[in-house]
C-alpha cells in the first residue's frame, strides 16, 4: 500500500470528512467512460452507474447497465449540459454521495441493492417536498439523473419496440379515432 | 479568373440563370428547362440530392447520439439558428449556423437560412394558402406600401398551376378570404377541432376554423408519381427530407423534373456576387460567382436572369451590382431598393383544456398540424385600431398520461402504462405586418463575409400596429375559447425578433410606378428588364398567409412572361 493509498484509507475511516488535496485525485482511477468536458474519477463513475441501475432496475424485463442508460446520462450531462450544469452535478454527486454515505454507513456503491433503493426513495420524496431547498445541488444531480435516465430509457430501442412502439412510418391519420380502440 | 477564351465564355453562357435553388429558384429552374432554355442554376451552398442526401431520414429516436438533443456547445454557438423550431440533432445538418454566414443586426433579426441545393423547401412548415384580392388590394384601401401592380385574376390560374404540379391538399371551402384550389384531399379535422369549427361558424360571422391546406401528397396523381414522388405516411418528420417526396420541395419535385430534361446546370457552391451589368449594352449581361470553395471568381452570361435567393439575399446582391449606370444597386432608381422589408407577427399564442369529446381520440399523425382560420380582423372593411388582420392555427390532441415518478418497478410501470389524457387545445398567432421604409436592409461598409462580400445590415423591428395586433389575437382566441368551453386558457406573448417566423419580405418591391418600386408587374425590374426577382423579396405587403404558395406562382407566372419576351426579341 503506498502512502496515497493509506492516506486516503484513513481520511475514510475518519468519516469522509477531510478533503483530500487535488494531488491524491489521480488515485482514484480513472473513469472508463469517455467524456469531452466533465471530469470524474472513477468512484463517481459507479456512484452514476449505481444510481442509474437503482432507479432502473433488471427485473424481467431490463435494468439501466443493460440497456447502456448509465453511458447515455453520462453523454447527456456531458455534451447536452451547460456549464452551470456540469458544476452542479458534480458538487450534487459528491454530496449525494456523502449524504449516502451518512445515511447507511457505508458508500452507495457498496451497499445492497435494498439498501440503495430506500435511500433514493427518500431523496425522490424529498424532491416533491416544495419546502426542501437545494442548497446543496444533490437534489440537481438527482433529477439530472433521474431525468436523463427516463428520457434514455423512454426513446430506447427496447421500450420503444416493447413497450410503447414507436411507429417510423405510420402510414395513416384517422382524424376521428374512438377512444376505446385506442392501443395505447 | 478563369480562361477567357472564346470557347470559355460559350461554356459560361446559357439561356436563363437562376440565382438559387429554393422554393421560387427550383420553379424557375423546372419552368425555363420546361420550355426548353438551356438554364444554369446557382446554388450558394451544397448539393442536397433527394433521398441519396438526407443522413437522418430513416433513424429512430435511439439512433440519434442524443436522441434528438442538439449538443449544449452547438446550441451556445448557434444562440440565433438555435431559435428556430426545426433546429433539432435530427435536422440541424440543413441550417447555416450563425458563424459561418455572418452578419449585422442594427435591431435584433434571427435571420434563419438554409443553404444547400433545396435551400429552406427542405426544411419548411409546407403551408400553402392562396393570397386573395383582400391582401392583393390591402395596401392601396388602407393606404400603406404601394398598390400592387396585379391582382389576384392575374395569378389566379398559375396558383392552379403550381398546385397541381405541387400537391395541395385541402378542403374547398368556398371562402372569399382564402380562396379554393386545385386540392388533393385535405387532412381532416379532428372531433375536438370540428366542435370548435362548428362553435365558431354558429356563432361568429365570417370566423371559419379549416383544415389547414398543405403541400403534401394525400393522394398523388399521376403528375406526382411521374416526380418519382409518393403518398404522403404522416411521419412528420419532413424536415429530415422525406424518403417518400410526401411533401413538396425543390429536391423532391422541380429541380430533378428540371435535371431530367438535360438543360440544366445546377451550380454548388457558387456564391453570387453580383448581376454583371453593361452600361453600354443597356442590360445584365450575366453574374459575378464566387466559388465558395475556392474563392475563385467566376462570370456566367444569359439573356435574362432570375434573382431567386431568398428575400434578404436577393436584396443584398441587388444592392452590391454597382454600375456607372446604378450606383446605389441594380435598378435602384427609386431608392426604395432594401427598403419595406416586412415579416410576420408570431409573438403570442395559445393553450387551453377541452373536458369533453372523451370518446374521440386520433390514430396516426397529421402533417397538416390541424386547423387554421383565415384572417377574420378588417377583412370587408375597416373595424379595429390596427391595420389589417391575423390568421391562426388551431390544433387539438390527445395526449397521453405518463408519469416518471418512482424508481425500480414502481417506475417502470408508470413508464409503461399509457392513458389517454384529456384534450388539449393550441393556437398561434401569423399576423400580417406593414411593409415601412424604416424597416430596411443595407450593405455594410467594412464588413465582409468570408467570399469578400460585404456584409448585410439588418435594421427591422416591430411597430405599434403589431403591438395592437397582438393584444386583439390574445382578446379575441380568449373570448373564443372561453365561449367555447375550454378551460385552463393560458396565453403566451414573447418579444422575439423578428425573422423567426422565417417569412421576412420585400425590399425589392413590385409597383405601378418606376419611382416609388423596384419591380414591374411581371417582376421585372423596371430600370433593367431583364432581371426578374420572384422570391420574397418582390412582396410588395405580406398579407397573412403563409407566402411559399404565392413565390411559387410568382415565379411560373414570370418564367412563361420572360420567354415570351425572349422569344419576341424583346430581351
Amino acid at each position: 500500500m503506498n502512502r496515497r493509498a493509506a492516506l486516503r484509507n484513513m481520511a475514510l475511516i475518519m468519516g469522509g470528512a477531510i478533503i483530500l488535496p487535488s494531488c491524491l485525485h489521480d488515485d482514484k482511477g480513472k473513469a472508463v467512460v469517455k467524456l469531452n468536458n466533465l471530469t470524474v474519477d472513477a468512484e463517481q463513475e459507479k456512484i452514476v452507474n449505481s444510481l442509474t441501475e437503482t432507479i432502473l432496475p433488471k427485473t424481467d424485463t431490463p435494468g439501466a447497465a443493460e440497456l447502456g442508460i448509465n453511458l447515455f446520462v453520462f453523454k447527456m450531462i456531458d455534451d447536452c449540459a451547460g456549464k452551470e450544469q456540469q458544476a452542479d452535478f458534480i458538487t450534487g454527486l459528491n454530496k449525494f454521495a456523502d449524504a449516502a454515505k451518512q445515511k447507511m454507513g457505508k458508500p452507495f456503491v457498496d451497499s445492497t441493492d435494498k439498501e440503495r433503493a430506500a435511500f433514493v426513495s427518500s431523496v425522490e420524496k424529498l424532491g416533491k417536498d416544495k419546502n426542501y431547498k437545494d442548497d446543496s445541488k444533490l437534489m440537481a444531480f438527482y433529477q439530472m439523473v433521474k431525468g436523463q435516465t427516463v428520457f434514455g430509457y423512454t426513446t430506447s430501442k427496447y421500450f420503444m419496440t416493447k413497450q410503447v412502439v414507436y411507429e417510423l412510418v405510420p402510414g395513416r391519420y384517422n382524424a376521428m379515432f374512438p377512444a376505446s380502440k385506442a392501443t395505447v | 479568373m478563369a480562361n477567357l477564351n472564346i470557347d470559355s465564355i460559350k461554356d459560361r453562357t446559357f439561356d436563363a440563370i437562376v440565382i438559387g435553388s429554393g422554393i421560387s429558384g427550383g420553379w424557375a429552374a423546372k419552368e425555363f428547362t420546361g420550355k426548353g432554355l438551356k438554364t444554369l442554376v446557382l446554388e450558394r451552398g451544397r448539393d442536397v440530392k433527394h433521398l441519396k442526401d438526407y443522413p437522418t431520414t430513416n433513424l429512430y429516436p435511439w439512433e440519434f447520439p442524443h436522441h434528438g438533443v442538439v449538443p449544449d456547445g452547438i446550441q451556445k454557438a448557434n444562440p440565433i439558428v438555435n431559435r428556430c423550431y426545426a433546429f433539432g440533432e435530427d435536422a440541424m445538418h440543413f441550417f447555416v449556423k450563425d458563424a459561418e454566414h455572418p452578419y449585422v443586426q442594427e435591431k435584433p433579426f434571427d435571420w434563419i437560412r438554409g443553404y444547400q441545393t433545396g435551400g429552406k423547401s427542405l426544411l419548411w412548415a409546407r403551408q400553402t394558402q392562396r393570397w386573395s384580392n383582400f391582401d392583393f388590394e390591402g395596401p392601396a384601401r388602407d393606404g400603406f406600401a404601394v398598390d400592387w401592380p396585379i391582382r389576384y385574376e392575374d395569378i389566379a390560374p398559375w396558383y392552379s398551376y403550381v398546385e397541381k404540379f405541387a400537391g395541395i391538399s385541402g378542403n374547398r371551402d368556398g371562402l372569399a378570404e382564402l380562396p379554393d384550389g386545385e386540392f388533393l384531399p385535405p387532412f381532416p379535422l379532428n372531433a375536438v377541432e370540428t366542435y370548435f369549427s362548428n362553435h365558431v361558424k354558429k356563432n361568429y360571422k365570417n370566423r371559419h376554423v379549416i383544415s389547414a391546406r398543405c403541400a403534401h401528397l394525400s393522394k398523388p396523381n399521376q403528375i406526382h408519381l411521374d416526380q418519382g414522388r409518393g403518398q404522403c405516411q404522416e411521419r412528420t418528420l419532413c424536415q429530415r427530407g422525406c424518403p417518400f417526396g410526401g411533401y413538396f420541395s425543390s429536391n423532391s419535385s422541380t429541380i430533378p423534373w428540371a435535371l431530367k430534361t438535360g438543360l440544366c446546370s445546377l451550380r454548388p457552391h457558387s456564391v453570387v456576387e453580383s448581376i454583371i451589368y453593361d452600361d453600354k449594352k443597356g442590360k445584365a449581361t450575366g453574374v459575378r460567382v464566387i466559388d465558395a470553395n475556392t474563392k475563385e471568381a467566376i462570370e456566367y452570361y444569359a439573356p435574362v436572369i432570375f434573382v431567386n435567393a431568398a428575400a434578404l439575399n436577393s436584396n443584398l446582391i441587388l444592392l452590391n451590382s454597382k454600375s456607372q449606370r446604378f450606383p446605389n444597386g441594380l435598378g435602384n432608381d427609386s431608392g426604395t431598393l432594401g427598403k419595406y422589408i416586412a415579416f410576420h407577427n408570431y409573438s403570442a399564442h395559445m393553450n387551453a383544456e377541452y373536458d369533453g369529446a372523451k370518446e374521440w381520440t386520433t390514430d396516426g399523425r397529421n402533417p397538416a398540424g390541424g386547423g387554421y382560420i383565415p384572417r377574420f380582423r378588417n377583412v370587408y372593411k375597416q373595424e379595429t385600431n390596427f391595420l389589417r388582420g391575423y390568421a391562426a392555427g388551431l390544433y387539438a390532441y390527445r395526449g397521453h398520461i405518463q408519469s416518471s415518478d418512482g424508481i425500480g418497478q414502481e417506475l417502470k410501470d408508470n413508464l409503461a402504462r399509457k392513458e389517454l389524457g384529456g384534450w388539449s387545445v393550441g393556437s398561434h398567432m401569423m399576423g400580417e405586418t406593414i411593409p415601412k421604409e424604416s424597416n430596411f436592409v443595407t450593405l455594410d461598409n467594412s464588413l465582409k463575409d468570408p467570399w469578400g462580400i460585404p456584409q448585410l445590415r439588418i435594421s427591422v423591428d416591430y411597430d405599434d400596429n403589431d403591438e395592437k395586433m397582438k393584444k386583439d389575437y390574445i382578446e379575441q382566441m380568449t373570448e373564443m375559447f372561453t365561449s367555447a368551453g375550454f378551460t385552463n386558457i393560458q396565453t403566451f406573448t414573447d418579444h422575439r425578433a423578428p425573422g423567426l417566423d422565417i417569412h421576412e419580405m420585400g425590399g425589392v418591391r413590385m409597383g405601378k410606378d418606376p419611382k416609388t418600386s423596384m419591380l414591374d408587374k411581371w417582376h421585372r425590374l423596371h430600370a433593367c428588364p431583364n432581371v426578374y426577382v420572384t422570391d420574397g423579396a418582390s412582396m410588395t405587403s405580406t398579407s397573412c398567409q403563409n407566402p411559399s404558395l404565392t413565390y411559387m406562382a410568382f415565379t411560373a407566372r414570370a418564367v412563361d412572361h420572360a420567354v415570351s419576351e425572349l422569344k419576341k426579341g424583346n430581351v
